[in-house]
């Protein structure tokens, strides 16, 4: 048995050690004590635990050990993206723009919004009202559920801070743009606090993306505050390079009377690990989570972990994804619903639909209800598929060649996740990204 | 045109048994000719419509068929498409998720681009399928609802005649197009039918009942059973089968 655990520990501290140089060598921050404290503490914590491995009911499917584990952090580099950028501008003029990790503010633009709205890097934002900053950053992170969050808190270089005042709605969508470029082999840990004070509205894009990097590892925190009566809409673009590894962790918490839809699209990286909390922290909250996710190469990966706390009455919630999945590759939905035993009157819907267009393909599907509540109206199931052969018979038998049915039918299938966005040039702009990759 | 030569074919059922359902079907087409195909159920009219237009469900096992001087069965379905073959679906699959319009716009423009011809732009395609939809009595707010899903028995047949007047086929197949039409829609079905018709194009009606054969006046009649065509004639042949039903053919042909 002690033999055992030797084994185990020693395991632990080879697989580690290559985070333990990029902790050292971390020059972020330096300056503000109580951080540097927090984030000792917040890496200690997380040694401690080590990365999940797959004896781990969350982490059954994925297998996190053989992911790139890079021993130093992201540089920030002079680069251009013009494409990209142009892209984004035609949409909104309120963007920033991070290098490997890096704010870049030359390629950043918040100009146009009015001055009580704080839209800036987190150091900036630190350099404003530490304080303020502190209050939301330090926040305690269980550490058994998100090993990946806690290793955030410690490695973090910077991120963005948003906190829009009372009762104003910007219609305009802020841009965040994560691009990694020039270099392979390093780590980025960007922290995002996006703050929706009450009867406010705002709507996020936060969109990860390679330039010409193809192996390294993003780790992103993005915590979400919507207070009594706010309205956000967030999306979250993830297109990392080919053998990219991005760890995400989304954190919503709602307060009263507030609505939250959240978009997920992902069909990047060769190992990719989203997870999606919300905490309904007060009555009549809505909750409305879509997700699309297409994996088509060999020995992609690609899992969502989604989970939403219930703790007051006549919360909504509804969970949409769908998984279109190619060549030998693999995805993981795991979605959970969690009704409190206060919370009556819940309405909770869960559906996952796979689209399977290889028999290499895989997927490991899972949604949950536990409920303890018993005022209740629940539904959830998942589904699994391959494209309708009558629906190909007869648009061939009109003349469309099987490449290209095969295509339309494909994109019918994503096209109901698209139909529940609100806005109409966020729509055209996500459809246009996605078809990208498969044209 | 065409001209089927001893066309046997068979499915596989469920519990994977060979089924034969056509023993020997022989017909030929010629330009500009109308053929009903009548029988009861389960007597190989839709199987033998859907060879024709290339479903791989089934397995030829025997006989030719020959298309305009080509080899019909050994080309893909959107190659007898662009030859010039339609097949009007008895039931036309419903596909959620792709635009009506979109559709039609795609089944056109492959077309054109197999047959080399330009492809039409937004603008030339929007003019002419509204015209087209008129002719069929459909409103265009089907052109931006998903193909087929949710409409009515007889919006998805007419909508079957409009994809039809669009990609102006040579020889259109309608597999019981009339079953389940009203008098309007059967009418507005005729209509886009005879429309088409001229001394080039021909057209193989599949149909239970002699009535929409009084709308689509066909040149030769002719009545499956079993697989096989047991018996032709011309249109007065239908309204003999209206009168007396099959069975006498029945007894006819074994005797």
């Amino acid at each position: 048995m002690a033999q055992q655990r030797d084994i185990r520990m020693n395991d632990v501290v080879t697989s580690l050690s290559p985070l333990e140089s990029c902790f050292e060598k971390n020059p972020h921050f330096a300056h503000i004590k109580w951080l540097c404290e927090f984030r000792s503490k917040q890496f200690k914590q997380f040694l401690t635990r080590g990365l999940p491995t797959k004896k781990e009911e969350e982490w059954k499917y994925t297998e996190i050990k053989n992911a790139l584990i890079p021993a130093k952090m992201g540089v920030q580099t002079d680069l251009v993206c013009a494409n990209k950028l142009a892209e984004i501008k035609a949409m909104t003029d309120v963007f920033l723009t991070f290098v490997n990790g890096h704010f870049v503010e030359a390629l950043s633009h918040t100009a146009s919004l009015a001055k009580e709205i704080k839209v800036c890097s987190l150091s900036q934002a630190l350099d404003i009202d530490e304080n303020r900053v502190k209050e939301y950053l330090t926040r305690e992170i269980d550490g058994k559920r998100f090993p990946f969050a806690k290793l955030n808190a410690a490695l973090m270089t910077n991120g963005v801070f948003v906190e829009i005042p009372k009762h104003i709605k910007i219609h305009q969508p802020i841009y965040l743009l994560f691009i990694n470029t020039q270099q392979h082999n390093y780590l980025t840990c960007p922290r995002n606090l996006l703050i929706v004070n009450e009867g406010s509205q705002a709507t996020f894009i936060e969109h990860h993306v390679n330039e010409t990097a193809q192996h390294y590892f993003t780790n992103v925190v993005s915590e979400i505050h919507a207070a009594n009566n706010a309205r956000v809409d967030y999306y979250k673009l993830q297109e990392e390079g080919h053998t990219a590894t991005h760890v995400a962790n989304v954190f919503v918490t709602q307060k009263q009377d507030s609505c939250v839809k959240t978009y997920f699209l992902s069909d990047g990286a060769q190992l990719a690990r989203e997870d999606l909390t919300i905490w309904q922290d007060a009555h009549d909250v809505e909750s409305y989570l879509h997700g699309l996710y297409q994996t088509n190469r060999d020995h992609q990966h690609i899992d969502h972990h989604i989970h939403v706390d219930h703790a007051h009455a006549r919360g909504k919630s509804t969970m949409m994804y769908k998984g279109v999945l190619d060549q030998k590759s693999r995805a993981v939905f795991n979605g959970k619903v969690h009704v409190h035993p206060s919370a009556q009157q819940i309405q909770a819907h869960q559906a996952n639909h796979n689209l399977l267009l290889s028999s290499d393909a895989e997927i490991n599907t899972k949604p949950a209800l536990e409920i303890y509540a018993d005022d209740v109206k629940c539904t959830h199931g998942a589904t699994i598929g391959q494209l309708d052969h009558e629906a190909l018979f007869y648009l061939r038998s009109r003349g469309v060649d099987a490449n290209e049915a095969h295509m339309i039918l494909t994109r019918a299938f994503a096209e109901e996740i698209y139909n529940k966005m609100d806005d109409t040039a966020i729509r055209q702009y996500m459809r246009k990204r996605m078809k990208s990759h498969d044209e | 045109m065409l001209t089927i030569n001893n066309l046997h074919a068979s499915i596989r059922d469920e519990k994977q048994k060979i089924k034969q359902i056509l023993h020997g079907v022989n017909l030929t087409v010629r330009p500009g000719e109308v053929h009903a195909i009548m029988g009861p159920n389960g007597s190989g009219k839709s199987t033998f419509a859907n060879i024709l237009a290339g479903r791989d469900a089934y397995q030829i096992t025997e006989g030719v068929a020959t298309f305009n001087s080509t080899d019909l069965l050994s080309m893909e379905p959107e190659e007898r498409a662009a030859a010039g073959l339609f097949l009007a679906f008895q039931y036309p699959v419903e596909i959620p998720g792709v635009n009506n319009m979109y559709f039609l716009k795609a089944a056109v423009n492959s077309i054109r681009k197999q047959r080399q011809l330009p492809l039409l732009d937004a603008i030339d395609f929007l003019s002419v399928v509204k015209a087209k939809m008129k002719e069929v009595g459909m409103d265009e707010k089907f052109l931006n609802r998903a193909v087929n899903e949710g409409f009515s028995g007889g919006e998805k047949k007419r909508n079957e005649v409009l994809q039809m007047l669009m990609l102006e086929p040579r020889l259109a197949i309608l597999d019981e197009t009339d079953s389940g039409l009203d008098v309007d829609a059967l009418q507005a079905v005729a209509k886009g039918v005879n429309s088409l018709r001229n001394s080039d194009r021909s057209f193989i009606v599949v149909t239970h009942y002699q009535r929409l054969l009084n709308y689509i006046v066909p040149d030769v009649v002719h009545v499956m059973m079993s697989g096989k065509i047991i018996k032709s004639g011309g249109k007065e042949l239908a309204l003999e089968i209206e009168e007396k039903g099959y069975s006498w053919l029945n007894s006819e042909t074994s005797v």
